[in-house]
C-alpha cells in the first residue's frame, strides 16, 4: 500500500482538502493508498516513514530533504483540482512504478 | 410516554449537553447515513470523542497556563490581556460560555443549524442567489464558539434552545453570504480554480479586491523581491508560536518581575532561573496549541468525512468554499511571507500604541490571523495592485486586527479568559454585528440577517448576465466577458 502524507500550513483546512480529493484520484486510478494529513512542521520530521508527501506547491521547499532522500514530493497549484492532482499523480506516481 | 421522557432526560444529561459525546454522536450517525458498515460508524465515533477530549485537556491548559500572567497583569497594572487567535478565542469563548452556567455542547447544535441553514439557501439559489457551500470544519468550530459566546453575552436570559436556533440563523447567514462574496475575487485570482474562500476574511478579501487596484500599481509586483531565508521558519506553526509568545510573554513577565510571578504562580521554583521559567511558560503555549490542534484536526476530519456524502449530493454546480491557504497555490510565495510581516508590523504598531494611550487591554499577537488573515490579502492585493498595495493593506490590516480585537476582547469581556478569535471579519463585522446584537435585541438580530441577505441579491443585479456563469463555467464567463468588452 502505498503511504502518502498531505500537507498545510495549519494541518487543518487545505490538508483535509488535499486528502479528500486524492482519496478520488487514488480510487480512479485503481491505487491502493493510506492518506495521513497534518502541518508542515510535522510532515518534515515524518517525511522519511511515507512514500509520498502532496502540499501546495508555495510549501514545496520544506520538503527538500525529504526528496533529496527519494520520497515523491507532489506541489499543487489548485488543490480542488482533481484533474491537475491526476495529471502530477499519474506522471509521478503511477509512470514510475 | 414516561419512558420516551426517560430516555430525552438520559440523552440530555450525557450526550446533548457533553460536547465531546454529542459530536461523536452526529459523527455515529452521520456515517450511518452514508451506509457505512456499524465498524467504522463506532471507529469514527471514537476518534471523534477523543480528538474532542484532547482539545478540552489543550484548551484548559491554554487558559490556564496564561492565568498567572493575567493575575500579574490585573494587581499590579489593572490591565486585562487577550491573546488574538482563533484557538485562544475557542478556549476563552468556552471559559466565558461556562462561566455563566451553559453547556459548551451548544455549539454543535449551532454548527449543525447553521451549516443545514447554509446548504438550505444553496438549494434555492436561484432565488437566494447564494452560490457557495462553506466547508472548513475546523474554522465552523471556531467561529460558532465565540459566536455562542456573543449571543449568550447579548441574550443572558434566553433559554438553550432559541440561543441555538437563533445563533444557527445568523452564524448560517453569514457563513452563505460572506463565501459568496469571494467568488468573483477567488475565481478572478485563480482563472476559474472552482473554489471560493470560507475561512475568516472573507469580507475583508471583498474589501480588499475592491481597493488593491486603486492603491497600487500590479504590473509592480513582489516577483522581483528577494527575501530571506530565516524568513522560512515562520511557516511553521509550533516555532512561529514560540518565537512570538517568548517575545511577548517575555516582556510582560519581565516587567511583572520574579518576585511578583513567584507569589502567582506556584509553579514557579524557587531555585529555577528567571529566563529559564519565562521560555519554559513561553514555549508551554505551543505544546497547547499543538495538542489543541491535533485534537480539532481528529474529531473535524470525521465530522467532515461523515458529512461528505451529504454535500457531494448538494455541490454539483455549486462552489465549496474553502480554507484561505487554497489561494496561496496562485499567488507568489514571496507575497505570503511579506503579508505576515508587514501585518505583523501593523500589529505592533497597533499594540504600542495601545499601551502608549493607556489602554484598559494588553493585546497579544497570535499566530493564525497574524499569518494566514494577511497572507490572504497581501496574494490578492499583489495580483491587483502590487507590492505597494500588499504592504499598505496588510499593514493597516494588522493594525485594525489589534484595535478591532482589542474593543471586542473588552466589550465582550473574553479579556478575562486571556483570548479573542482574532481574525480580520471578526474584528470588524462581528463586533460590529454583537453591538447591534447588544443594544438592538431580536430586532438587531433580525435586521442584521436581512441586510446580509441582501448582499447577494445586490450582487447579482450588478451582473445578471455572468453571475451564477462565473461559478459553473468559467471558460464560458471568459468567452461572455470578452463580447461584451
Amino acid at each position: 500500500m502505498l503511504k502518502v502524507i498531505a500537507a498545510c500550513g495549519s494541518g487543518m483546512g487545505s490538508s483535509q482538502i488535499i486528502k479528500m480529493k486524492l482519496e478520488k484520484v487514488f480510487k480512479k486510478l485503481g491505487i491502493d493508498a493510506s492518506i495521513y494529513h497534518t502541518n508542515v512542521g510535522d510532515a518534515k520530521s515524518q517525511a522519511a516513514n511515507y512514500d509520498v508527501v502532496v502540499c501546495s506547491e508555495s510549501l514545496i521547499g520544506t520538503f527538500t530533504n525529504a526528496s533529496a532522500k527519494g520520497i515523491t514530493v507532489i506541489g499543487l497549484k489548485n488543490l480542488l483540482s482533481e484533474k491537475e492532482i491526476e495529471e502530477k499523480v499519474t506522471e509521478q506516481i503511477v509512470n514510475k512504478q | 410516554m414516561d419512558f420516551l421522557m426517560v430516555v430525552w432526560e438520559f440523552f440530555q444529561n450525557n450526550v446533548l449537553t457533553k460536547p465531546q459525546f454529542f459530536v461523536g454522536f452526529i459523527v455515529f450517525v452521520g456515517y450511518l447515513l452514508l451506509q457505512k458498515p456499524l465498524y467504522e460508524a463506532v471507529a469514527g465515533f471514537i476518534k471523534a470523542v477523543v480528538g474532542y477530549m484532547i482539545l478540552m485537556v489543550a484548551s484548559g491548559g491554554l487558559v490556564g497556563n496564561f492565568r498567572p500572567v493575567l493575575v500579574g497583569l490585573k494587581d499590579r497594572f489593572d490591565l486585562s490581556a487577550a491573546v488574538i487567535d482563533p484557538y485562544f478565542g475557542q478556549a476563552a469563548a468556552q471559559a466565558s460560555v461556562e462561566s455563566v452556567g451553559r453547556s459548551f455542547s451548544m455549539m454543535m447544535l449551532v454548527l449543525l443549524i447553521a451549516f443545514s441553514f447554509n446548504l438550505l439557501l444553496v438549494l434555492f439559489r436561484r432565488y437566494t442567489k447564494i452560490r457557495t457551500l462553506f466547508i472548513t470544519g475546523h474554522v465552523m468550530v471556531q467561529q460558532s464558539s465565540t459566536a455562542l459566546w456573543l449571543v449568550l453575552f447579548c441574550f443572558p436570559q434566553l433559554q438553550d434552545a432559541g440561543v441555538v436556533v437563533m445563533l444557527g440563523i445568523l452564524l448560517g447567514t453569514y457563513w452563505s453570504v460572506a463565501s459568496n462574496l469571494t467568488v468573483e475575487p477567488c475565481q478572478k485570482l485563480t482563472e476559474g480554480g472552482g473554489f471560493a474562500t470560507g475561512h475568516q476574511q472573507m469580507f475583508g478579501i471583498w474589501f480588499v479586491s475592491k481597493i488593491a487596484g486603486k492603491i497600487g500599481d500590479k504590473k509592480k509586483s513582489i516577483e522581483s523581491l528577494k527575501l530571506p531565508g530565516f524568513l522560512s521558519i515562520f511557516n511553521e506553526n509550533v516555532v512561529a508560536t514560540g518565537i512570538l509568545m517568548l517575545f511577548f510573554f517575555g516582556a510582560i513577565i519581565t516587567i511583572l518581575g520574579p518576585d511578583m510571578m513567584h507569589k502567582i504562580d506556584k509553579s514557579f521554583a524557587k531555585e529555577q532561573n528567571f529566563v529559564f521559567y519565562i521560555v519554559e511558560k513561553s514555549f508551554n503555549f505551543s505544546v497547547y496549541l499543538t495538542i489543541l490542534q491535533l485534537g480539532v484536526r481528529m474529531f473535524v476530519s470525521e465530522l467532515t468525512e461523515s458529512f461528505q456524502g451529504i454535500s457531494n449530493k448538494i455541490l454539483p454546480g455549486s462552489m465549496p468554499a474553502v480554507d484561505c491557504a487554497a489561494t496561496y497555490g496562485f499567488g507568489h510565495p514571496n507575497a505570503v511571507t511579506i503579508g505576515f510581516l508587514f501585518g505583523a508590523l501593523g500589529q505592533f504598531t497597533a499594540i504600542i500604541g495601545l499601551l502608549v494611550f493607556q489602554s484598559p487591554i494588553l493585546i497579544i499577537s497570535g499566530f493564525v490571523p497574524l499569518f494566514f488573515d494577511n497572507a490572504t490579502f497581501a496574494v490578492f492585493a499583489n495580483r491587483l495592485g502590487g507590492i505597494k498595495a500588499a504592504v499598505i493593506i496588510t499593514y493597516f490590516s494588522g493594525m485594525i486586527q489589534v484595535l478591532g480585537g482589542g474593543f471586542a476582547a473588552y466589550f465582550f469581556m473574553t479579556g478575562k479568559f486571556g483570548g479573542w478569535h482574532g481574525n480580520f471579519d471578526w474584528d470588524t463585522i462581528w463586533p460590529t454585528i454583537g453591538v447591534i446584537m447588544n443594544y438592538g435585541q431580536y430586532v438587531g438580530v433580525a435586521a442584521v440577517v436581512i441586510c446580509l441577505l441582501a448582499i447577494p441579491q445586490i450582487l447579482y443585479r450588478q451582473n445578471k448576465d455572468t453571475y451564477f456563469l462565473i461559478a459553473e463555467d468559467y471558460d464560458k464567463y471568459l468567452e461572455v466577458k470578452g463580447e461584451e468588452a
